[in-house]
């Protein structure tokens, strides 16, 4: 429940507003305990007239019906400005609350990403913000109810007999201990229909996802079992959750009817014995319930309570998250970089693991050079390749730009003046130019035509119906493997900028295109510094520099020519890439396992 | 042949209008087609309109829960009944007989007066002591069954919509390849979950509204026999509500529509970027994409304050209304009250009642909403449910034998998914058993499209694709699917421990086995070095995994599956070369006895193919071994110098 504490920075701003509809619900209770008051009058005027007492006291049937309708009208007024004021304020919270959100996940690194995956964050986005907003809503309403109800209806009830009120008050404490006792029970079974509803939903996206993959093995029977079980899980979790719902739902009324019971008999003998009126008695029923009212809603409002509080916290994990990588607070890197890097004993270990993926990194990049990177799967060339970016937290003194510390730089001077295609091919639902100029939607179609050219990208666009204007991805046209890659490609191209960094993003072009873009890019980076990661002799060759690393180490590095007579495990690779396996088979599969295991 | 090609789509945005269909050898014929219009998938439903039908079609899954429906409602009309006695309790018996005094009023009373005089002479009592224990048993009775009511109510709907989604999730998951190339996860995904979600809250809601129409038709019975009149007044007020209601839908329907949307857009575009955050990141995207969720973001804001203001304002008239009712009760009951036409408890009743009346009203207004919504939902569902696209399966499959030989034969195919873009262009082939064959050419040219043919992941005509010479629309595809083993360009792993991801829950395939297919495509080693080993969870598409590790995990999924025909399409290409090699190591002892088609773009995995085939625009250049097609100095000599310049350099 502390947790909720954590919303008032949100709900701050807002006070005046809460206030004024505050004031307009009490104001507005107050003409509904008058219409009540009214109509128990005019039950007393109505026995007083039976019994035939036509002048005895009281106000005429005609006033008190003008009364009822002018109090009621009044009402109107105030709830409907009161009810809007709040439900504006949870409309304007959960409003700041998305932007929070939008704004942090923004900061975030791939530690982030990894331990909160994209649908779970959908569902914090989606299903805890608006249930903060039913609890600033509602339960503000319900809160404002709690305080108003019991102290208009006790001074009432209080004025008109203390003794029938306080046969009926004792009662009270007790439903506050059962709606306690319940709650408790109800945050089990909220967090637990939260969290398979989620699993649920992950499930079933994980499974479309891969349902090539499903099809292919022919395996949609068990997936369709073990759909099943997310399903179940998520039904039966929900009925324990309406189960105990229910069970409020049955006892707060009866603890609210133990009270209509001391009405109906210690207040009827009231009457009997001449101590108060008939419609003094239903003054009682009348506000009995405007008490009740909030205890009966009070397993709602402690339900809502519960799960906003769950809620509360799984926004916060996102708000409180700290982003990886933050810029240093003063600067003195140069505005402009011109891409030398200088790699001094660089070492990395991701957090949370024990063993270090790049060990003792040394080596240096001059302004306009091209180098090449090769490596076994997991010898640590993505890793390599997110420091100069800095999309992992470099360590300090280990990386420097232009003779600056990469992590002196802040963050977005560095990733606008280096470009990097990523080894994943991922395109937004947009139109290819806006794919293409994705850092730069203003940029004059010409150059996105032009890197569109570079990335061999041309002939596939100009196909395309709507050309440019083409929506690609989830809601549009799928593309190819090679496709996307190409247009990722482009979108690095296009930015021209100092230094150029490309994960292995020829994978799913096929050689022949793969030869027209690098002699392409070749010259368009003379003078510009371009790192490379490839599989591919035939594509590393064009690099000025090749570092092959192993494990986490630079185990060979020099140009080309160099690392062919050094005769070591580039070399192999060019063995095995140009003549194939089968004649290296000769060589005995030794070999293999020498390479493999080592 | 005409119902082989159901499959054609029409596509609103025109760019993509490639639902696949088979040309009967040449377009001599061109068969009439029933156009499919995936742009509907994607279509907003209105809803706009009380679709009977489609509650009918719900029934079909509440059907096995009617006992505890039936029972449901026999809890709800008891209830009811209950509340209605206790509220003549304290009118008529408190007021009329013990207060008052009136023991002959021709208003009813359900017997309750007797009873208390019944009681009050047995027990010995004070009347209103006698009252007191009715009222008190009544109480019990009222929440006991009011909780039964609510419990074998929720737990019919949960169940039947745990069914409708299993049915749904069933039905998507058989959709063929065609359906999933053009409708978007995201859709099928608002179906399986939100769209079931919605119903539940409509059945939910019409459940509740039936809770308060009961008590109401109980009440109005006894308002009734109270005093016609009286009641008719009241009843006068109904019309003005349902105005009102009226008034409101019409108001509110475009702003909840525009709600809809502007929430929609907001989750779109948060998806969006969060799968693309690190290319979002790179590209200093993030200001220019806050500025525009906080645009679309401003406009939900907006329309949600509109939809606000006519919501507290119409709820707020009800409300009123409802109160107004107590003082035309007063007004006019008084007057019936002296001029003996009521009792005083009667009058009471009827501000006792006063609630009942207009509550199921008001509650109706609200639940439209809900309702109309759900329909819209419902629609959606049973439109995913009817979209009966499907490959064409056999009435009578034939069984393929136990162990089969492996020889595939395609006879002059000619395949498109666009009527007007050939993809393949009479191809024929016949791959013999254990034979193995490459598949080359540049992007484009129908090399993927022919082994998707082979896995029928299309329709296409009989008499063209053949297994061990039996026709593929011959046989079931699943029992086709399980002897051909598929790498797919884009693989996926799913989340589960790596083993889970070997065997895919294919309770075939043991532990052992799956160990065993690990170590021979060599992703022993590196599944070894995890924490957990074989245990290790992996997470959504596999992101703690390197590329080539996961590629490495494909293969381990298809080698442990141990099907007669391999089809590898170049997911080869981003494994480095090292791990390349213990890959091909693995794959050689793998290729060995079965019928296997490569396709790749490197020539050294070429090269392990006993034929190499040439595929360029759909139609086969050239067919031979590598020396052969060398020789010929044609496309695959082209390809195959570019691949092999470095030599000249070097050498």
């Amino acid at each position: 429940m502390k947790s909720l504490l954590k919303l008032v920075p949100f709900v701050r701003p807002y006070f005046l507003r809460i206030l004024a509809g505050c004031a307009a619900f009490f104001v507005a209770r107050l003409f509904e305990a008058s219409s009540f008051l009214l109509v128990a009058e005019g039950i007393d005027a109505i026995d007083i007239l039976d019994r035939g007492n036509q002048a005895a006291r009281g106000y005429s049937l005609k006033t008190i019906t003008v009364g009822i309708i002018a109090a009621v009208t009044l009402r109107f007024f105030f709830i409907v400005f009161a009810r809007r004021a709040i439900r504006r304020v949870g409309i304007s919270v959960s409003f700041d609350l998305r932007q929070e959100l939008y704004a942090s996940v923004q900061k975030q690194g791939s530690r982030f990403f990894a331990g909160i995956g994209v649908g779970d964050l959908m569902i914090r986005a989606i299903q805890d913000i608006s249930l903060v907003q039913r609890l600033i809503a509602m339960g503000l309403i319900q809160l404002v109810i709690m305080v108003y109800a019991p102290v208009i209806a006790v001074t009432v009830m209080l004025f008109k007999s203390p003794s029938l009120t306080l046969l009926i008050l004792p009662a009270l404490p007790l439903v506050f201990v059962y709606a306690w006792y319940m709650s408790k029970q109800l945050a089990i079974t909220s967090r637990a229909v939260q969290e398979r509803l989620s699993a649920l939903s992950s499930h079933t996206q994980e499974n479309l996802s891969g349902i090539r993959t499903v099809q292919a093995q022919a395996q949609e029977d068990n997936e369709i079992a073990r759909f099943w079980l997310s399903n179940d899980a998520y039904a039966t979790a929900f009925y324990a959750q309406a189960r105990i719902n229910s069970l409020m739902g049955a006892w707060m009324p009866l603890f609210a009817s133990l009270g209509h019971l001391g009405i109906l008999v210690y207040g009827g003998n009231l009457v009997l014995s001449g101590q108060i009126t008939i419609g003094e008695l239903f003054v009682f029923f009348y506000f009995l319930n405007m008490l009740l009212q909030p205890i009966r809603m009070a397993g709602f409002f402690v339900t809502l309570l519960q799960r906003a509080a769950v809620s509360t916290d799984r926004l916060y994990e996102v708000y409180d998250a700290v982003p990886e990588i933050e810029d240093r607070p003063t600067d003195n890197t140069p505005a402009e970089i011109s891409g030398s890097f200088e790699l001094r004993n660089l070492s990395y270990t991701y957090p949370g693991s024990d063993a270090s993926v790049l060990e003792g990194i040394s080596f240096s990049v001059e302004q306009g050079e091209s180098i090449g990177i090769v490596g076994r799967v997991g010898s640590g060339k993505s890793t390599l390749l997110k420091q100069f970016t800095r999309m992992v937290d470099t360590n300090p003194g280990q990386l420097y730009l232009d003779g600056h510390d990469v992590c002196d730089y802040p963050l977005a001077r560095l990733r606008a003046q280096i470009g990097q295609v990523l080894q994943d091919p991922f395109l937004f639902g947009e139109a290819l130019r806006n794919n293409i100029s994705y850092d730069d939607p203003d940029r004059h179609l010409d150059l996105i035509w032009d890197s569109a050219e570079s990335a061999a990208l041309r002939d596939t666009i100009e196909e395309l119906p709507q050309q440019m204007d083409t929506v690609v991805g989830e809601r549009g046209v799928t593309l190819s493997g090679g496709q996307k890659q190409r247009t990722t490609l482009a979108r690095g191209l296009i930015r021209d900028a100092p230094v150029l960094i490309l994960d292995d993003c020829f994978s799913s072009v096929d050689t022949e295109t793969e030869e027209h873009i690098l002699s392409r890019l070749k010259a368009m980076r003379k003078q510009k510094t371009t790192i490379l990661v490839s599989h591919r002799v035939s594509t590393l060759r064009h690099s000025d520099r090749i570092i092959v690393l192993e494990e986490g180490r630079i185990a060979e590095m020099g140009s080309h020519e160099e690392l062919l007579r050094l005769n070591g495990i580039y070399a192999e690779l060019e063995r095995v890439q140009t003549q194939g396996i089968s004649s290296s088979e000769d060589g005995g599969s030794g070999e293999y396992e020498l390479s493999g295991s080592r | 042949m005409t119902d082989l090609n159901q499959a054609t789509g029409s596509g609103a945005t025109g760019a993509q209008d490639a639902a696949p269909r088979s040309d009967a050898r040449r377009s001599d014929a061109r068969p009439s087609e029933a156009r499919r219009d995936y742009a509907m998938f994607d279509a907003e439903l209105s809803g706009a309109v009380l679709n009977m039908h489609l509650l009918g079609r719900l029934m079909a899954w509440l059907k096995p829960y009617r006992i505890t429906l039936v029972l449901s409602a026999f809890l709800i009309l008891f209830t009811s009944y209950v509340a209605v006695i206790m509220e003549i309790i304290i009118s008529r018996v408190l007021v009329d007989y013990i207060i008052v005094g009136e023991r002959d009023s021709p208003m009813p009373d359900l017997g309750m007066i007797d009873l208390t005089i019944w009681l009050e002479g047995r027990l010995g009592v004070e009347p209103i002591y006698a009252a007191g224990l009715i009222f008190l048993v009544l109480l019990i009775c009222f929440s006991v069954a009011g909780h039964a009511h609510r419990l074998t109510l929720i737990s019919s709907i949960v169940r039947c919509l745990r069914d409708l989604r299993q049915d749904l999730f069933t039905h998507m998951e058989t959709r063929p390849s065609s359906f999933y190339d053009r409708v978007p996860i995201g859709r099928i995904m608002t179906r399986v979950t939100n769209d079931v979600e919605t119903l539940y809250e409509m059945l939910r809601g019409i459940g509740g509204l039936i809770g308060e129409f009961v008590p109401f038709l109980v009440a109005m019975i006894i308002m009734l026999s109270t005093s016609v009149r009286l009641t008719l007044i009241l009843l006068l007020l109904v019309p003005i509500v349902a105005v009102a209601t009226f008034f409101f839908r019409r108001a509110s329907r475009e702003v909840f529509r525009l709600v809809r949307n502007s929430v929609s857009s907001l989750n779109q575009n948060l998806q969006e970027n969060l799968s693309g955050m690190q290319v979002v990141q790179l590209s200093q995207r993030e200001a220019h994409n806050l500025a525009t969720y906080t645009e679309i973001n401003k406009d939900n804001r907006r329309y949600e304050y509109k939809a606000i203001n006519l919501g507290t304002t119409y709820g707020a008239f009800n409300d009123s209304l409802a109160s107004m009712g107590l003082g035309i009760i007063i007004w006019y009951g008084g007057g019936e009250v002296v001029q003996d036409q009521m009792s005083l408890g009667g009058v009471i009743l009827f501000t006792r009642f006063m609630h009942m009346l207009f509550t199921p009203v008001v509650m109706l207004g609200e639940q439209l909403n809900v309702l109309f919504r759900a329909m819209a939902s419902g629609e959606r569902i049973f439109q995913a449910l009817d979209w009966d696209e499907q490959i064409h399966e056999p009435a009578e499959p034939i069984q393929l034998p136990p162990r089969l030989k492996g020889k595939v034969e395609f006879r002059h195919v000619n395949f498109s998914y666009d009527p007007d873009i050939p993809i393949l262009k009479d191809v024929s082939i016949t791959i013999q058993p254990g034979e193995k064959l490459a598949i080359v050419g540049p992007t484009g040219s129908g090399k993927s499209t022919m082994i998707r043919l082979l896995g029928r992941f299309y329709d296409f005509d009989r008499e063209l694709i053949f297994l061990d010479d039996i026709d593929l629309n011959d046989l079931h595809s699943r029992d086709l699917r399980s002897r051909i083993g598929v790498v797919l360009q884009d693989f996926h792993i799913f989340s589960g421990t790596i083993l889970d991801n070997i065997a895919l829950g294919n309770p075939n395939i043991s532990r052992e086995r799956s160990i065993q297919a690990a170590k021979t495509v060599n992703a022993h080693g590196f599944i070894s070095a995890l924490p957990d080993g074989y245990e290790a969870e992996l997470v959504e598409r596999g992101a703690n995994l390197s590329q080539g590790q996961r590629q490495l995990l494909a293969f381990a999924r298809v080698l442990a599956a141990d099907p007669e025909i391999l089809i590898l399409d170049e997911a080869t290409a981003s494994i480095d070369t090292e791990t390349e090699l213990l890959i091909q190591d693995g794959l050689r002892k793998l290729m060995v006895g079965r019928t296997s088609i490569l396709i790749a773009h490197r020539l050294q995995t070429i090269q392990e193919a006993d034929r190499i085939m040439v595929l360029h625009d759909g139609v086969v250049e050239e067919l031979g071994s590598h020396e052969e097609l060398l020789a010929r100095e044609g496309l695959y000599h082209t390809l195959h110098e570019l691949q092999f310049q470095e030599v000249d350099d070097t050498e």
